[in-house]
């Protein structure tokens, strides 16, 4: 589907898609968005490139990976980054519920603090549950893109 | 003498053998098969705990799920801690017995890790005061033993009886559960809430038993517990499980048929004794005790193996025990108790003599055996002792107990008249066997010696030290019982309820009933032992000539019937067609939430449709006609992308309905899956074929069944207007969890439980897709 259009298209939406996404998951705690959405997003823009310029490019010439197509998905090493990706997020997640653990609330109890008088932003708020939300936003990211990259070598 | 238990000390000593399991690897690697030693430390070390608690009585308890009132609470008193005395005090002569039994092997490993969980669970039932636990503990031991009677994994027969002690087992269980959730239930009316101590109902007895009567649940509990109890404690017609399970290796055999796990059921009926004792409760426990007790023995008098004598007579000996927790009376009570005490120290006795006869002779033919005294007199002196102890010979220690139950029969019979003579007629009948058995068993060490029996060794001291204390232990009760009944005895008695009467413990010097019966067995014993080859010869044909009159064909007749009608139904749903799969699995989806929502008699909100604004109508209408058409369509890609418009057309939907988060994923997912479904389309063939007209009708039909079920669980989860929860989220949101959208709030910080399982959905499928492509690369799946 490598046609001309697609990929002037693709070159102009996917930076678009990957901010539009990382916007997303910023402002989730206060208007529509979250880690869950905003990694969906996040993989959209993968599989446009990957519709466009074909798995190999998308591995290979972008994340600088050798793909070695037809092989063991497990030596794979996008396919081990993509591993990865999900595993941090997992323990990002289960870890943020932990460390409420530790300071003595139940598990996953989540809070947080407003700045106030921060240059541009004038007011802050930073939550805990941020963090909860990046490691949903990896497992989403990782998870979709595993799946991407074995079914779509096939 | 009425100090409280110790908490850290009863848990320590249930704890302990389930902590020492993990280091059995260990221990073998550096101990080889003197891993039993270990095994016997911590029994020992259990036994040493919990006879520190000698003496105490009271119910200690720890916290486990307070929000639903569960605790691992646990009891001690004079019956719990004779139980659990006996089985960590015959468990450490069984693990020394093992060490010199056993040879070094793989499952060594697995063999005392098994053993020493069997142990623990058997702790745990004895003391155990709450209901979940003390189910969770009966169905370890049954696990267990599943493991430990399948110890030669190999051996088709080993697999056979395993497999059928757990079916039998585990299955009894099921109704044991259901009994503890009806005595729960009950407890509502009785307590201000219910409550899962067992020690709070027995202590509130009386207006238990009456809230279960006007709940009409009395004579079911009943017969649920008599199940439960009777497939653990092999009463007929459950019986037939006991004597496959002497596949288990001898110590094995000795523990669970003697000491433990077969106990457990008869253990349980004395600790609910006081609960539900009545005269339905007498008429149900005597009957099915005396008939085990005579129908078994009579079935050991036509066994050909040692072991398999033994195991029949173990269940003959359950019987009585079940019987005499049967009767309400002290001599009920009395039997009861004595004999679980008499019944261990002798059985565990003669199955480690049986291992010894078996290791050293190298066959349990019983014919095969005999003048055995010659080689083996020490052996031949601790059966003496225990084989007589077995057959209740005055001056030998079974003989107090079943004196005890001849009373205790007769009475009954006296009390309530009519059939109840039948009582002291089968417990006559049943000790006439019993006597005839012990006396062929016996006989295996006097006489001459078979010239095909071929040398026969002395056992090291490790296989027979551990009867011989145990020899000890029934001689000093059968010469002096005055000192076991004191000590363990009587305590026990007075915590399972004891009832009218006085019961002594001294041979009998006066004629009774009791002395007539007692002569009649013995006597009648004596005098058949004779002819015990013809009784022997005809038993066995009797029941070989009427297989269907026998328990274990139709074990064999049922599971054939489930595995045949296994076999004809997986190719069926599992005929390797992916459509299949998603066909059974969506009609069972769809059968199964409609079912639900009948069964929960939940009606069906009423539709407004005048208030539906004209835009959200016409989003509808375009679904619906995207729907519609999608089913006429020519070919894949037209199909996709009108499903697609559907899609699309339920996030603007979501926009108009004011739930921006919900359009913004749909909006998303529905873009993901479009292109997912055209990158897979580029596979298929670009035009339908041709579909049988019953396929389409099928499927037709399926797919309505869904959408009904999808539009039915809609409108009852939607249909309430009001709900207390929503305004909840929406007032508490940015108090506590700082954020101005609701959704999101409620996703990290409120439901961060569900959003973290949902995530591990996630990963889950991930790792399924990589490892189905990785196996299939290897050969390893179609």
């Amino acid at each position: 589907m490598s046609t001309v259009i697609t990929r002037t298209t693709t070159r102009a939406v996917v930076p678009l898609i990957v901010v539009v996404a990382a916007s997303l998951f910023v402002q989730g705690h206060n208007l529509p968005g979250g880690g869950f959405i905003g990694g969906v997003l996040t993989a959209v823009a993968f599989v446009l490139i990957y519709i466009t310029y074909g798995l190999d490019f998308l591995e290979r010439a972008l994340l600088g990976s050798v793909a070695e197509t037809g092989g063991d998905p497990f030596q794979d090493r996008i396919v081990d980054a993509y591993r990865r990706l999900f595993v941090f997020g997992l323990a990002l997640a289960v870890g943020s519920g932990l460390t409420a653990m530790a300071l003595g609330f139940p598990f996953l109890s989540q809070s947080y603090v407003i700045y106030h008088d921060v240059p541009l932003y004038h007011e802050i708020e930073l939550a805990s549950a941020l963090a909860f939300d990046l490691g949903i936003y990896c497992v989403v990211v990782g998870g979709l893109l595993t799946i991407l990259s074995v079914v779509g070598s096939e | 003498m009425t100090a409280g238990p110790d908490l850290p000390v009863v848990l320590a000593a249930v704890v302990l053998p389930f902590a020492a399991v993990a280091l059995v690897p260990t221990a073998y690697r550096l101990l080889g098969t003197r891993t039993g030693y270990l095994g016997a430390g911590v029994a020992a070390a259990c036994f040493a705990l919990l006879a520190t608690q000698y003496g105490a009585t009271g119910t200690v308890g720890l916290e486990w799920v307070p929000s639903l009132g569960i605790a691992l609470r646990f009891r001690v008193d004079g019956w719990g801690l004779l139980f659990a005395l006996l089985a960590s005090g015959i468990g450490v002569l069984v693990f020394t017995y093992s060490a010199g039994y056993l040879h070094p092997g793989r499952t060594l490993v697995r063999y005392y890790g098994a053993l020493l969980g069997f142990m623990g669970s058997i702790l745990g039932v004895a003391l155990a005061a709450d209901l979940v636990a003390l189910f969770l503990f009966w169905e370890l031991t049954s696990v267990c033993s599943f493991v430990l009677i399948g110890y030669h994994d190999d051996d088709p027969d080993s697999r056979y009886a395993a497999r059928m002690a757990m079916f039998v087992t585990v299955g009894g269980g099921l109704f044991l559960l259901v009994a503890l959730l009806l005595l729960w239930q009950a407890s509502g009316a009785v307590f201000s809430s219910p409550t899962l101590s067992l020690t709070a109902m027995i202590e509130n007895a009386d207006a238990m038993r009456a809230a279960l009567r006007e709940q009409g649940a009395f004579l079911p509990v009943l017969l649920l517990v008599a199940v439960g109890a009777g497939s653990k404690s092999a009463q007929v017609p459950l019986h037939f499980w006991l004597p496959n399970a002497m596949a288990a290796p001898t110590p094995v055999s000795a523990f669970l048929h003697s000491a433990t796990m077969v106990k457990v059921g008869v253990y349980f009926l004395g600790r609910v004794r006081p609960l539900l004792a009545s005269t339905e409760w007498t008429l149900l426990f005597a009957t099915i005790g005396l008939v085990t007790m005579t129908v078994t023995a009579v079935l050991a008098v036509a066994a050909t193996d040692v072991k398999e004598l033994l195991a029949y007579s173990t269940a003959s000996h359950l019987g009585l025990m079940v019987a005499a927790f049967g009767f309400t009376t002290a001599y009920g009570a009395a039997a009861g108790t004595f004999h679980l005490l008499n019944h261990a120290a002798f059985k565990a006795a003669l199955f480690l003599v049986a291992g010894i006869i078996a290791h050293e002779a190298g066959t349990r033919r019983i014919n095969d055996l005999g003048g055995l005294w010659r080689d083996l007199p020490v052996t031949a002196a601790i059966t003496a002792i225990t084989a007589l102890g077995m057959a209740g010979i005055p001056f030998f220690n079974g003989f107090y107990s079943k004196e005890l139950i001849f009373v205790a029969a007769y009475d009954a019979g006296q009390e309530l008249g009519g059939l109840a003579w039948a009582f002291p007629v089968l417990a006559t009948l049943a000790s006439v066997f019993t006597v005839l058995y012990s006396l062929r068993f016996l006989a295996m060490f006097v006489g001459d010696k078979p010239a095909a029996l071929g040398e026969v060794h002395r056992p090291p001291l490790s296989l027979l030290v551990p009867p011989a204390v145990l020899a000890v232990v029934a001689g000093t009760i059968g010469v002096a019982p005055e000192i076991a009944v004191g000590a363990v005895v009587e305590p026990a008695i007075a915590a399972v309820g004891g009832g009218p009467g006085d019961p002594h413990y001294v041979v009998p010097t006066e004629f009774s009933p009791a002395v007539a019966m007692t002569a009649v067995a013995i006597g009648g014993g004596a005098a058949a032992y004779p002819s015990y080859d013809r009784l022997h010869r005809g038993i066995g044909n009797a029941v070989a000539a009427a297989p269907s009159a026998r328990a274990n064909w139709w074990y064999d007749r049922a599971l054939d019937a489930v595995d045949r009608a296994g076999a004809e139904s997986v190719p069926r749903v599992q005929n390797g067609l992916l459509r299949t799969y998603v066909g059974w699995f969506v009609g069972a989806a769809c059968g199964l939430a409609l079912l639900g929502y009948a069964a929960a008699e939940l009606s069906l909100p009423a539709i407004d449709l005048l208030g539906v604004s004209p835009t959200i109508l016409l989003v509808l209408l375009v679904a619906v006609l995207a729907a519609a058409t999608a089913t006429t369509g020519p070919s894949h890609v037209t199909g996709v992308l009108l499903l697609s418009v559907l899609g699309f057309m339920l996030a603007i939907f979501y926009i108009l309905a004011s739930a921006p988060d919900l359009a913004l994923t749909q909006l998303v997912v529905e873009t993901l899956t479009l292109v997912i479904f055209l990158l897979v389309i580029e596979e298929l063939p670009a035009y339908y074929s041709d579909v049988e007209e019953s396929v389409a009708v099928r499927d037709v039909a399926l797919s309505v069944g869904v959408g009904a079920t999808v539009f039915v669980t809609v409108l009852l989860t939607t249909g309430r207007t009001e709900s207390a929860l929503a305004g909840y989220f929406t007032e508490q949101a940015i108090p506590e969890g700082g954020g101005h959208n609701v959704v999101n709030v409620i996703l990290t910080d409120f439901r961060a439980f569900d959003t973290l399982g949902e995530s591990a959905v996630i990963v889950i499928a991930a790792i399924a897709i990589l490892t189905l492509v990785l196996t299939r690369d290897r050969g390893e799946s179609p």
